[in-house]
């Protein structure tokens, strides 16, 4: 049963999680795609991606997303993690992905991840979510619509008001 | 000795666990003398969470022929403001309430159950 | 002032609406408390002692007739006829049901009111100087930014779950009214040599268990530069503030932790980074902000009434009132009134449905249809007529809010406290009365003069205590109430923090040692130093051998 929504065009829709988050302690499946925590990424991503193998990152609250700066390009999936869903840091790295260092892949809110912050977590950024609520597709593409204009601008596309009111 | 008590979730109201409902008074809470029946009255307290918020046991002792909640905290609780008689479950006087506030010692004394051993 | 576009109000009601669904999962179980907490908190709902409170905002202090009418209607609706003006110039029902909610959100958002960020780790209410675009001192209105602020910061994505939460305040005049030293960031309107507008950068004040007073991270930032630079100090904040204990979790602790200098180097770098183009208002939204602001029609009027001079000779109850509670307004023939809620007896910073409604009157006819709330939890009406001040004082005396105490020893400050928050340690109301009780005589509080007490039930400083001339904070000692007394503190320009009296008092002692530091000014003070500057010149040693000397 799936437990990832992605959002895409305005929609979001249940999806298959072909990628294996590996725990610090496990050892690496010898096939398809895998995510690795932050501290293991740098010395074992090499030789999967040479596999030709598609590999993402964990990080942490923590972590600071401009380690990630040299490996964007050959990254499928970063997901970055809520500890507790009020732990806001990962708003933060999400926006700086995509703002600062362009990254257009999936972006994955993992963690207690809650469909409250549905609106908050796609406008910095977030494309993919790992909800603990119990909350499914229809519920975040209803709570992402909820405000009709927003005042400032992030990493979304949406105008903010002061654009709006130029028109 | 002790009582329960929490907030009613939809109103906010003050309320105490009486044998497995809640009451609005301090004088028809249920009090407990062992450890057993307490921590399963506050289980099945935070169990019925939308009913009421946060329950948690309170210190009560005996004076004067009546229990009062020892600290002053939960005396304002079962009582209202000091500053305004007229709001909160004191508005509703009766002999029970006078009792308590007069445990109180009319809002300007402190909570310390020695005090209230001296009066 | 501003009055809310389509935009703005869709704001309001989508967030009323999603509140609204946001009960109904909460009653229904589908969340739980824990959820839902921060969500009611974010919408400025708090479970208190006795009921829910609803913090309703109040930007920058700004009402108008209209708003204040309807926050006297839910007062009555849905409340206890009544609500309680804050230090951070917001306003409080505390009688609130959670199922009415929904419906008290929908109704102020009609009248362009809300609960938005009142409370939660999230940026709270912009505050300004009260007396904006009335007072002469000002070298631009600081509403126009605080309106720029609270724009920016609602909903803002990034910085809705910061490690606590974030407070601003805004002057624009050389004197603070805002307490703007005691902020997470402080910002005061200055030109430069070269005549720009800029803001003087100040963070990481606040209060609580460690106050700081906030220190200077940019002299001068190009006014049109605000907002890419504040994102880049609450990036620098939600990346790097503490998460592991929620007293270190304010941005004081980071900028003491770091340092001023590196905490700097830290922002400009990430302001270096910022696309300022993206983030900073295009010149037509800040201009048609500021149009909002623009100066209001005054008239044409010789700076002497001879109605008001005429009156004040022949009243000396009026004549003690424009002494008091008048503040010099720039435009000849007007002032500033600050209006007292601090009667005699009465809950500092409460006021009631009629009173309310007198004051929506008051600022209709009299004052150009402008309300403002101060943070020492007094109202003001900012633009009356020297000509209509009797009219307007006999209107005020008859319902109880003429009190002629402004910044003197009964114009108290004091949080609900634990007749009401379920935070506190010790009430904060009651000794406000207690003190009161000890100060009847009007000549002897104008004899006095300046003194702003300050008292908090609890350290998380809602009372302002640690910027009281002198503080009292309620602390619990083994279930009683006591209190622990400072002096010297200020929030104004000349910011400082109180000094420790000496050891926490219980609480009947409290307003006969507050007569006793009185007394003690009197007896050493120099000219007409106020309370204040006595103590800078004599230090904590007299006051403390006076009150503790009869200690047994």
């Amino acid at each position: 049963m799936s437990t990832l929504i992605k959002l895409a065009g305005g929609t979001a829709a249940w999806a298959d999680d072909d990628f294996v988050m590996v725990g610090l302690e496990d050892s690496v499946p010898l096939s398809g795609k895998v995510i690795l925590s932050l501290s293991r990424y740098e010395a074992e991503a090499p030789a999967i991606l040479a596999q030709g193998r598609k590999v993402g990152v964990r990080l942490e609250g923590a972590d600071e997303v401009e380690a990630l700066a040299p490996f964007l390009a050959d990254l499928s999936v970063i997901a970055l993690e809520f500890p507790k869903f009020r732990d806001g840091r990962s708003f933060s790295s999400a926006r700086l992905l995509r703002e600062r260092f362009g990254y257009r892949g999936e972006i994955r809110a993992v963690g207690e991840v809650l469909r409250e912050l549905a609106a908050f977590m796609m406008r910095c950024g977030f494309d993919a979510f790992e909800p603990t609520d119990g909350s499914t597709p229809e519920e975040w593409a209803a709570t992402v619509h909820r405000y009709r204009h927003v005042y400032q601008r992030a990493a979304d596309s949406r105008a903010p008001a002061f654009v709006e009111r130029e028109a | 000795m002790k009582a329960l008590s929490a907030n009613r979730l939809i109103d906010g109201d003050v309320v105490f666990w009486a044998n497995g409902s809640w009451v609005e008074q301090f004088s028809k809470a249920e009090l407990f003398y062992d450890s057993a029946a307490q921590d399963a009255a506050l289980e099945q307290a935070k169990s019925q969470f939308t009913t009421v918020v946060e329950p948690y046991l309170f210190d009560v002792a005996e004076q004067g022929g009546i229990f009062v909640p020892i600290s002053y905290r939960e005396r304002l609780r079962a009582l209202g403001p000091t500053n305004e008689p007229t709001h909160g479950k004191q508005a509703q006087g009766g002999h029970e309430i006078a009792a308590l506030a007069k445990a109180v010692g009319g809002g300007h004394t402190s909570g310390r159950i020695d005090l209230l051993r001296k009066n | 002032m501003y009055l809310y576009d389509e935009i703005d109000r869709d704001m309001l009601a989508d967030r009323a609406s999603e509140f609204r669904g946001q009960v109904a999962r909460r009653l229904s179980g589908e969340i739980t408390e824990d959820q839902f907490k921060p969500l009611r908190l974010m919408n400025g709902l708090y479970l208190q002692l006795h009921a829910y409170m609803l913090r309703v905002s109040v930007p920058y202090g700004s009402l108008s007739p209209v708003q204040l009418r309807a926050l006297a209607a839910v007062s009555r609706k849905y409340d206890k006829g009544y609500g309680h003006f804050t230090t951070r110039t917001n306003i409080q029902f505390h009688w609130i049901k959670l199922k009415d909610t929904p419906d008290i959100l929908d109704e102020l958002a009609i009248v362009g009111l809300h609960a938005i960020q009142t409370s939660g780790n999230c940026i709270r209410n912009i505050t300004a100087d009260p007396y904006a675009g009335a007072t002469a001192d000002e070298v631009d209105d600081p509403r126009v930014w605080a309106e720029v602020l609270r724009q920016w910061s609602t909903f803002h994505p990034e910085f809705s779950f910061l490690p606590r939460k974030f407070k601003f305040a805004v002057r624009a005049s050389p004197k603070d009214r805002t307490a703007a030293k005691a902020h997470d960031i402080g910002l005061v309107l200055r030109r430069n040599r070269d005549g720009v507008l800029g803001f003087e950068v100040m963070v990481g004040g606040g209060m609580g268990r460690t106050p700081h007073i906030a220190s200077t991270i940019r002299e001068h930032l190009p006014a049109d530069h605000l907002l890419s630079y504040v994102e880049a100090i609450l990036r620098v904040y939600n990346r790097h503030g503490r998460r592991d204990n929620m007293y270190k979790a304010r941005i004081k602790i980071l900028v003491a932790s770091l340092g001023i200098d590196e905490f700097r180097r830290q922002v400009d770098a990430e302001w270096a980074l910022i696309e300022q183009g993206a983030i900073d208002l295009p010149p037509s939204e800040l201009a048609r902000i500021r149009a909002a602001f623009a100066p209001l029609n005054f008239e044409s009027l010789p700076a002497i009434s001879p109605t008001f001079e005429a009156e004040r000779a022949n009243n000396p109850a009026l004549a003690r009132f424009a002494r008091n509670n008048l503040r010099p307004h720039k435009q000849p023939g007007y002032s500033i009134v600050e209006v007292s809620l601090k009667a005699p007896g009465a809950t500092p910073g409460d006021a009631t449905a009629e009173q309310m409604e007198l004051i929506a009157d008051l600022g209709e006819r009299y004052s150009l249809g402008d309300v403002r709330v101060t943070h020492a939890q007094n109202l003001v009406l900012p633009h009356v007529k020297l000509d209509d001040l009797p009219a307007v004082y006999a209107a005020l005396a008859a319902t109880k809010l003429a009190t002629p105490n402004i910044d003197l020893v009964t114009d108290i400050i004091a949080c609900p406290g634990l007749d009401y928050c379920a935070l506190a340690n010790a009430r904060a109301i009651s000794v406000a009365q207690d003190i009161g009780e000890k100060f009847t005589s009007p000549d002897k509080a104008e004899l006095i003069g300046e003194l702003k007490i300050k008292i908090s039930g609890c350290i998380n400083a809602c009372g302002h205590h640690h910027v009281g001339h002198i503080g009292i904070l309620g602390v619990d000692k083994k279930g009683e109430e006591f209190y622990q007394l400072t002096l010297g503190g200020s929030g104004a320009e000349d910011a400082s923090l109180g000094e420790m009296l000496g050891p926490a008092l219980a609480y009947d002692r409290v307003a006969g040692a507050v007569e006793t530091l009185v007394d003690t000014y009197l007896s050493v003070r120099v000219g007409d130093e106020r309370f204040l500057d006595t103590f800078r010149r004599v230090g904590v040693a007299p006051f403390k051998e006076a009150v503790y000397v009869d200690a047994h």
